[in-house]
This record gives structure tokens, sequence and C-alpha cells, in this order.
């Protein structure tokens, strides 16, 4: 027997972006609101001290069992955890914004694509998120660092070896200030203030870093809404004869002989750039035979995210690893070329580090060390300090950059799993070793002005941030979703956060999912009946 | 009576392997807490003397406590960019409570006492001859470490009072402390002679 639950607006994933979703339409309406997780509870605060001393002592996973078994997909899954609050229960809280030029890569720079919608029409989004989450932020050089608003809270202070790297990035030529981050430098909405556990990533045990399970433990506390866990979407299904979503099937983890449906008069997809896509795709049906929302083609298309060069400097100066070692320095000095100039994009961040600088067994002669001189060695290797200096680099996404269904692995249920494959765009293919060997001379010219050597640089292959494969814009030809995340084929879906973005900037991109979300969820409550 | 190995051996031949695993981890447990002083003999042998025979005993203490809670086939923190999810491997405990007999039996072999009854350049020496061979360089985690002296380093050396030692500073790495204090140089440590 099927079970159907009715809603007027039912968000399917609870993670960083549904939560946006659902706090703004509880805020501003009296819509029955219907969240469906496919993943368990998460821990709750209480327990996360205990949950954290087991992952500083064994390297065990913070959150149980946060996950769905049989689900290893082919390609590069950003993360394996489901749960309610998503992978921003253990995400690193780093929240800078995107730059103007990130929304006009094509008129500025002649590659790629441009976004619907501008810097400037997305920063109340930005505030709003920023002021929903809390951020404790540094206003940067307003030239570079433009915004309308003061950020909700004070920047985190720098540690004394931030302040000492500052001056150091400063001699190269290079300003920066405290990285903007979801982590209170205050108490804020109930939460604590930071105490440098320094394990924001994967684990805040004090809650003074922002995740998704605050915003759910106040809408749920003033029933405000209804959040389902274990329950797994499966299909979206057209209405007879109709374009609009009608309901979706579910399977209730606990219960899967019994399909639960969910009937609302607006959906909305905000289950991250795999699980969105990947739905979407499922729902292949009459009337939408490649997948809902997909008449362009172009669902799980341009999947898109950013590369890194990574390099450690060793530095003549007397540093202290552990004073908080997540925290760091940014700028976006180079995020911003001049229009015409060669697309070559990146943000800069500075940590303090002990490369090099570690205890260790055996001296430079291999011979072994025990007792005293293990301490001995320590303490001369660490009378000079070392920063670790990383760079995102944009990275233009290929038509080609996609998620397919997998024909050779399914879930549980008889569902193909997704496939992932990244592909850069012929432009970034051209710019590819330009860009990387650009980054690695700056690092270089950063240790000469600090009289320091460059120890050593790596790329990383994996794309951060992953993106796209429902990307917005104007011609419903050429994307999937309008620049409200408005499904162009259909005028009750929405898919919000992540999947909608057309590229991934060189920066840290949740704060600007979050952003795009709270930008759908004021279009969405137009449609619903106003909060007396 | 039963030796620890004869029990290990007639396990082997009855149960399952899952239940024989859960009992040696539980035998070896049992093993280090009721002989504690051959891993305090050891950690007063490897660790840097300025911690003291109560220092390094607190640490050989918290070394056991890490051993005894262990757990197998605990899900790792996933990593990013791969489904691919992994646990922890079989317990290490047994295999050090090995050690710690073999360090024992060379005492006894080599010197005619025991192993806590050596000085400490002699159990050093004992260390470094059960060492010979091996790869050493980088400090392995402890759970890598493929010899119990070495898991004890390990265990100490990643400590925020290992850090903290070592830069003569009260940093705490990982210890929560107040915000505002992280913009200050750390402050020296005061060794007691100077309280």
């Amino acid at each position: 027997m099927r079970r159907a639950i009715e809603s007027d607006v039912c968000i399917i994933g609870s993670g960083i972006t549904a939560a946006m979703v659902a706090d703004r339409l509880a805020r501003t309406t009296s819509a029955r609101i219907v969240v469906v997780e496919a993943g368990d509870e998460t821990v709750p605060l209480a327990q996360r001290a205990a949950m954290r001393e087991r992952f500083l002592r064994y390297g065990e996973n913070p959150w149980g069992r946060d996950h769905l078994e049989g689900y290893e997909v082919e390609g590069p899954l950003q993360s394996r955890s489901m749960q309610v609050g998503g992978l921003a229960m253990h995400w690193g809280g780093v929240t800078p914004r995107f730059s103007p030029e990130d929304f006009k890569h094509r008129s500025m720079f002649g590659v790629g694509s441009d976004w619907p919608i501008s810097y400037e029409e997305l920063d109340p989004f930005y505030q709003e998120a920023e002021e929903l989450m809390g951020v404790a932020g540094e206003q940067g050089p307003r030239e570079l660092d433009p915004r309308a608003k003061p950020f909700p809270m004070p920047a985190l202070p720098l540690t004394y070896n931030l302040e000492l790297l500052k001056a150091w990035a400063s001699s190269a030529g290079i300003a920066m200030w405290s990285q903007p981050s979801a982590k209170n430098s205050v108490a804020y909405r109930g939460r604590a203030q930071c105490c440098r556990n320094d394990t924001c990533s994967p684990i805040c045990p004090v809650g003074a870093k922002y995740s998704p399970d605050f915003t759910w433990s106040e809408l749920r506390r003033a029933n405000k809404i209804r959040l389902i866990p274990r329950t797994l979407v499966r299909k979206l299904v057209l209405g007879p004869s109709s374009t609009t979503i009608s309901h979706a099937i579910a399977v209730d983890r606990d219960h899967p002989e019994q399909p639960v449906e969910f009937h609302a008069k607006t959906f909305v997809v905000a289950a991250g750039y795999t699980w969105s896509s990947h739905l979407l795709l499922l729902s292949a049906q009459s009337g939408a035979p490649n997948g809902v929302a997909n008449a362009s083609g172009l669902v799980g298309k341009y999947l898109t995210g950013h590369r890194n060069v990574q390099g450690f400097v060793e530095l003549p100066l007397r540093l202290y690893p552990g004073m908080n070692e997540q925290h760091s320095l940014v700028t976006k000095q180079f995020m911003r070329p001049k229009s015409g100039a060669p697309f070559i994009r990146h943000d800069l961040r500075v940590w303090e580090s002990s490369t090099g600088r570690a205890p260790r067994l055996a001296d430079d002669s291999g011979a072994l060390m025990l007792g005293d001189t293990i301490l001995a060695d320590w303490r001369a290797r660490a009378k000079t300090g070392a920063a670790r200096v990383r760079a995102y680099y944009d990275v233009v996404p290929d038509r080609a950059s996609e998620l397919t269904l997998d024909a050779t692995r399914k879930n549980e249920w008889g569902d193909p799993l997704p496939k992932l494959a990244f592909r850069d765009a012929p432009e970034s293919v051209a710019l590819r070793a330009q860009t990387e060997d650009s980054i690695r001379a700056l690092f270089a010219n950063m240790a000469k002005a600090g009289d320091g050597k460059l120890l050593r640089t790596s790329v990383d292959n994996f794309q951060d941030h992953p993106a796209g494969g429902c990307r917005m814009g104007n011609d419903a030809a050429a994307s999937v979703v309008d620049s409200w995340g408005r499904a162009h084929d259909h005028e009750n879906l929405f898919v919000v956060g992540a999947p909608t973005s057309v590229s991934g900037s060189c920066a840290n991109a949740t704060l600007t999912f979050c952003a795009l979300s709270l930008r759908s969820a004021h279009e969405i409550e137009k449609g619903l009946p106003r909060r007396p | 009576m039963l030796s620890r190995r004869s029990f290990l051996s007639s396990l082997a031949a009855a149960l399952p392997l899952a239940v024989l695993v859960r009992r040696a981890h539980a035998a070896a447990v049992i093993h280090l807490e009721s002989d504690p002083a051959t891993l305090d003999a050891l950690a007063a042998a490897v660790l840097p003397s300025e911690l003291g025979r109560a220092g390094t005993t607190r640490v050989a203490r918290e070394f056991r406590d890490w051993g005894t809670k262990y757990r197998e086939d605990a899900e790792l923190v996933h990593g990013y960019g791969t489904s691919r999810l992994r646990a922890t491997g079989p317990t290490p405990l047994t295999r050090w409570t090995t050690q710690l007999d073999e360090l024992e039996a060379q005492a006894q072999s080599k010197h005619q006492q025991r192993f806590r009854d050596l000085g400490v350049e002699q159990r050093a020496d004992l260390v470094r001859a059960a060492l010979a061979g091996q790869r050493l360089d980088r400090m392995p985690s402890v759970v890598d470490a493929n010899h119990v002296a070495v898991a004890l380093l390990a265990h100490f050396y990643d400590s925020p009072t290992a850090t903290d030692l070592c830069y003569n500073a009260h940093i705490g790495k990982q210890t929560c402390r107040p915000l505002s204090a992280q913009a200050r140089k750390p402050l020296p440590m005061i060794k007691l002679s100077e309280r």
C-alpha cells in the first residue's frame, strides 16, 4: 500500500542549500514544508566532543555510518557522506564570495559562459546567507572585495603566526586579510564562540561553526517544517498530460516494501551537484523521455569546479604551528584581472604549516633516533617556520564534463548509480600549463621576498567545490533552469544551489551556493501564502 | 595454567575469526593492564628525559588507554573526491604485546634481568636491536607503527604536550582555548624547577 504525504513545498535533500530555502520559506510564508533526506539523522551536538575525540585518536569518521550502502560510484564523487545536514556537517566553514568577474567570463575574457545574473544582483543574497549562517569576516580592500553591507560578525582574529605571514605576504606586494568563515568570532544565534579546537573540518565540537542541523533544529522545534530522514526520492513524476511535477516517488529505507509518494505544489531539488542531476535523469518517463527538466539535453552537463596548485615555503620566522591551523589569510588580488587580459585567475591563501618540521625517527644520515635525540632534532628543525600556500584556479567546464547514469552499477532498489567525469573546455586545456606555471612563479617570488625557500609544489587534479549539471541561463536551449533555479520545462520545479552554477570560480563556493538558493527561495515564496 | 600464547592457540582452533580477534584484543588488554611495568620501562627508555619518570609513565598510561579503546572495522573519516569507504584494521594491541614479550625475552637472554630492571641505555639498545633493518624515517601514525616502541613514540609526538615541549610554549594545539588569545605569541613554558 502506498503512503502519500502532502505539502505545499517538498524539498529534496537536507544539506546547506536546502536549509537556506527552508529557513527563508518558513520565515516569510505559511506554507507546509516537507524536507526529504535519504541519509540518517546526524550526530547531536552534545555527542560531538566524544566523536571528535575518536576522530583525533583513531581517524574514525565522527559522523557514524553516514552513507548509503552500495554507492561506490565511478568518478570523483566529492564525498560519500549522506545525512541530515549533508556535506556541510563536515565542511571547513570557509565563506569567501565570488568576484564580479565570475559572472561574466565570456564578455570580459572571451571564454566560457556568462551567468544570467551579476555579482551586484547576488550581493543581497550573499548578505542574507552570511547573516543566516553567521559569517565572521574582515572587509578586504574595497576595490578587491566589494560588498554593500558589513559582515554580520567581526573577523576571526589572526593568529600570531598569521600576523607574521601577513607581513611576509605584504613584503611580496600581496594584500591579505582574514579569511571569511562561518565560525563564530562571538556567540551568535545561540551558538558558542569559536575556541580554536581546530577540527572545523570534519567536526566542530562546540557548534561555533555553522552547520545545517542548527537550522533544522530551530525549524523543527518551531514546527515550521517536517523533515523525513532515511527516505530516498527515486523519481519525479509528471501529472497526466502535464508539464508540472505531480509527485515524487520515494523509498522509506526502514519500510522499503511500502512506497512513499510526496505530493506538493512546488518541488525543490536541493541535493547537490551529484544527486540533483541524478534524480532528474532517473525521472525519465513519457513526456520527459530523457529525464525531467532535460529538454535541452543538458542535465548532468557542464560539471564545474576548480583545481589548485599548492606549495610549501620555508621562512626564517619563528612560528608556532598548532595555534589555529584551519584559519588562513586570503586575497582576491589575482581573481580580478582586467577585461581582455589573459584568463588566468586564482585566489591565494596562506596557512601556518609544520611541513619539514614534524618530529622524525631517523636523522639526515638515516640513523635511528630515540629518547632526547628526537626532541633535540625536532627543536633544531622547528627554529624556522613554514607556510602553506594554495591557489584555486578557474577551470572552464566542457559540455562533456558530465554526470551520466551508469548502466553497470545499480543501488539496492535497482536504480543506476551516477558516473562522473570532469573535463576542461578547450580554452582551459590551452591555458592550464601557463596558469600553473604562473602560480608556481608567484610562490617562488613570495619565497624570495621573505628570504625563504620554496620547498615543493603540487597540483591537485580533483576539482574542488564541484558544481553544475543543471546550469542556469536565459536560453532554454542552452541551460536547464532560469536564473531563479526554476526548470525551463516545469513551472513548479526548482533546482537550487551548486547544480545551477555556470562556472566554479576560483574560490570556495559554498557561500555562493547558499546565496543562489536564497535567491531561488525569494522566487518560490511568491507563489505561497505569506506569513501573517 | 595456560600461557597467553597457548590460550590464543586454543581459541584459534575453536572459534570464528571475528570472535577470535575480539578475544585476542581482550587478552592483550588484560596483558597490558595487568603488567604495565614493561611498557613503563620502554617509555622511560625511548621518550625524552625532560618528561621525567612521572611524565613517561603518564604517556605510557595514555598509550595503553589508546590501545584498549581501539575499535576494529570502525568507519574512517571520508576522503574527498572518492566514494571509497575505509575502515580501521585489526587491533595492533596483540602485535604490541607480543613485541613487549620479545623485549622481555631479549632482556632475559642478554642480561639475565627483567627489561624493567635494566638501565635506560641497555633498554634503548634492545629497542635499537628490535628495530634494526626496519625502514624508519617519518613518524608514522600510531596504528601504522610496526613496533610497539615506534607506536609509543608516535602516540606521544602527536600530542599537544609534545608540541608544547618542542616549542617551549603553551600552544595547546587542538584544545579549546580563548579565541582572543590567538593573536599573541604563545606564553613560554615554565619548568617546575623555575616556579
